[in-house]
């Protein structure tokens, strides 16, 4: 039997782990890790592991401070680290970081730089490091959210939790989609080989605080969406679909986190 | 972070004033009776928090936290390699079977750069000289260790050789290990005891799968990660009496310093910033075996000196001269006032060096202590 999701899901209905199109992996977190930072997280969807430490906001280095950017609020830095051990053939990556790392430090950076209420910093940084300790696949969207336990954690106040989730289809997905004869499906949070061969994208959503009086009776918290990344090619006509499931799967994992933030509070 | 690019193989000097240097030196050169900031006695490690086996994705991995914060993880992973030493070994030892003993005992006994070992501290880059000299230092006693003949029992057949000699397959294939260590926070003392514990701790629970291939075959392997064998193979049953010290396992590096007369074991940040001349040692578990010895150049010789009153001219006057008389050390053979901070130069004794030789190889002493603490961290 071929071990890939795109021939063998027409006739299970099944992934290569088990699961369901829109069922997430195991998501696992925990909060205040490391005690010698401000905040800090441990985060785990499935085998992809992540452990967060946040600094600061700290007084910023002598030579960005006195910059115009800094006056205006904190600054948010962000290194990634993908470990050696990480992947299933170990890597070694020529000279500091690479292509990927950088990537997600680069997207973390403007995601967080948005999101948090930074401007109460003046002056600030805050400097986020991640370790990935295992990747299995939604790499990103496990960072955004292992990077948004470690900010609660360092108490840095932000409109509502940012969190990350994949979406795919389980095929090629190039051709027009025909509404008569849908026999593609999205998939939820997608597994390194999923990722490989099938196109997928990272969202990251964030709920915000009901601002005037009309907001208020509301019962739907809004969604936003702050991160939209997508490296492999897709008919857009799949777009809405993959997006609308993302977006589904983003709120969930905003329910298990909200839940380890609470849980946390009890020992 | 570029101030701690430059820290080279001594850490950061956390700033402490001559004074608070001179109160910290007079407190732990106590003959006999140290007195520690944090209040431990010499021999004391500090508290810290070790599991292991914690991804699934390597070979062997492990976690430790001191108290402080500072943690490290490491992950080991194995990749089956080509010995490229052994082809035309191979060739010529059918011709003429004088000759190539030389490579022949490399394909045999394992190699030293089979073993690669990365470490990587925040803040420093892959090739700054911290890292590459703290990786180096413990990639040299990992290797070198069990090199005179580790198999002197029974259970230790398949150790012999030490770690290198494990590693061989067979006289074409052998392992290639790679231990990745991250430092998950910035070094606030001295990382290297930290992370030689826990690399101490991933190597004991790693594991390489079970070869069903026999001879000179092409490597083949069972695929049940249940019947996987140890890297470094453990007796059935660890609480036998007596059997427990035999097996070999991986050394360990602690971290000593020397003050006065006093032997103070895994010095704390403030502790270390002062030490006159702190010691690295590696030992070997098993029979407890000394594997060397290096010393590092301690930060305290960066540190500024402080001025005895009578050559303060604030103080001019303020004093009666008789307060500061200055005393002959007979150890530097330099002028010293008391209770006057002066970074101290000059190597260490012998008979201090002994001392803590004794302290860590003697029956139930540290190095005993620390072995078997690492050794009940739960490994399954």
């Amino acid at each position: 039997m071929p071990l890939d999701t795109s021939t063998t899901y027409p006739l299970t209905r099944l992934r290569l782990d088990g699961r369901r199109w829109n069922e997430l992996r195991l998501l696992q977190a925990q909060i205040s890790t490391n005690p010698a930072s401000s905040g800090s997280s441990y985060l785990s969807m499935g085998n992809t592991a992540i452990m967060c430490s946040v600094h600061g906001p700290a007084e910023g280095r002598r030579g960005e401070a006195s910059g115009a950017a800094g006056s205006a609020g904190a600054i948010v830095e962000v290194d990634v680290n993908v470990a050696g051990f990480a992947s299933v053939d170990r890597r070694r990556k020529a000279g500091g970081s690479d292509k990927q790392s950088s990537r997600i430090a680069t997207t973390l950076r403007a995601a967080f730089q948005s999101h948090l209420h930074t401007y109460l910093y003046p002056h600030s940084t805050i400097s986020i490091h991640v370790s990935v300790l295992s990747a299995d696949g939604s790499l990103l969207a496990a960072a955004i959210n292992a990077c948004t336990l470690a900010l609660v954690d360092a108490g840095i106040p932000m409109p509502g939790l940012l969190t990350g989730c994949t979406s795919g289809m389980s095929g090629s997905a190039s051709t027009p989609r025909d509404p008569r004869n849908d026999e593609l499906d999205p998939l939820l949070d997608l597994s390194l080989p999923e990722e490989q061969e099938l196109p997928f994208l990272t969202v990251g959503t964030t709920t915000c605080v009901p601002v005037g009086e009309n907001h208020m009776e509301d019962e739907e918290e809004e969604t936003k969406v702050a991160v939209l990344n997508m490296d492999s090619k897709v008919h857009f006509t799949y777009i809405e679909t993959m997006l609308a499931v993302g977006m589904d799967g983003c709120n969930q994992i905003r329910e298990l986190l909200e839940g380890v933030i609470k849980g946390s509070n009890r020992g | 972070m570029s101030n701690q690019r430059q820290a080279s193989s001594a850490s950061q000097t956390p700033h402490l004033s001559p004074a608070e240097l001179s109160y910290l030196y007079t407190s732990l050169s106590l003959p006999k009776s140290p007195i520690r900031p944090d209040g431990r006695s010499p021999t004391q490690f500090r508290p810290l928090t070790a599991e292991s086996n914690i991804l699934p994705g390597t070979n062997g991995s492990a976690r430790i936290g001191f108290a402080d914060g500072t943690q490290a993880i490491v992950g080991v992973k194995a990749e089956v390699e080509k010995t490229v030493l052994s082809t035309d070994t191979l060739a010529s030892s059918e011709v003429g079977e004088g000759e190539d003993s030389t490579s022949t005992s490399a394909a045999a006994s394992g190699h030293g750069s089979w073993v690669q070992m990365s470490i990587e501290i925040p803040g420093f880059r892959d090739d700054d000289a911290l890292p590459v000299f703290l990786s180096e230092m413990m990639r040299e006693s990992l290797v070198g260790s069990v090199a005179d003949g580790g198999g002197d029992g029974d259970g230790d057949v398949t150790m012999a050789g030490g770690l290198k000699g494990r590693l061989v397959i067979n006289k074409r294939w052998h392992w290639r290990l790679y231990i990745d260590v991250l430092l998950l926070s910035q070094p606030l003392s001295y990382p290297l005891p930290l992370l030689s514990l826990t690399t101490h701790l991933a190597l004991l629970s790693t594991k390489l799968p079970k070869l069903k291939s026999q001879g000179e075959e092409d490597p083949f392997f069972d695929d049940d990660w249940e019947v996987a064998e140890y890297l470094y193979p453990r007796s059935s049953n660890l609480k036998a009496a007596g059997n427990a010290s035999q097996h070999v396992r991986p050394p360990v590096t602690l971290l000593v310093i020397s003050v006065g007369e006093n032997v103070i074991f895994d010095p704390s940040r403030e502790e270390i910033a002062f030490l006159p001349s702190p010691l690295l040692r590696d030992t070997e578990a098993g029979n407890l075996k000394l594997l060397s010895i290096r010393t590092v150049d301690p930060p305290s010789r960066l540190t500024q000196p402080a001025v005895p009153n009578s050559e303060n001219v604030n103080m001019l006057g303020a004093t009666a001269p008789t307060e500061d008389i200055a005393v002959l050390n007979p150890a530097t053979g330099e002028e010293e006032v008391p209770g006057v901070w002066r970074p101290r130069r000059g190597g260490v004794k012998r008979s201090v060096i002994a001392n803590m030789i004794k302290t860590v190889l003697k029956k139930g002493g540290v190095g005993e202590e620390v072995l078997e603490g690492l050794e009940g961290v739960e490994v399954e």
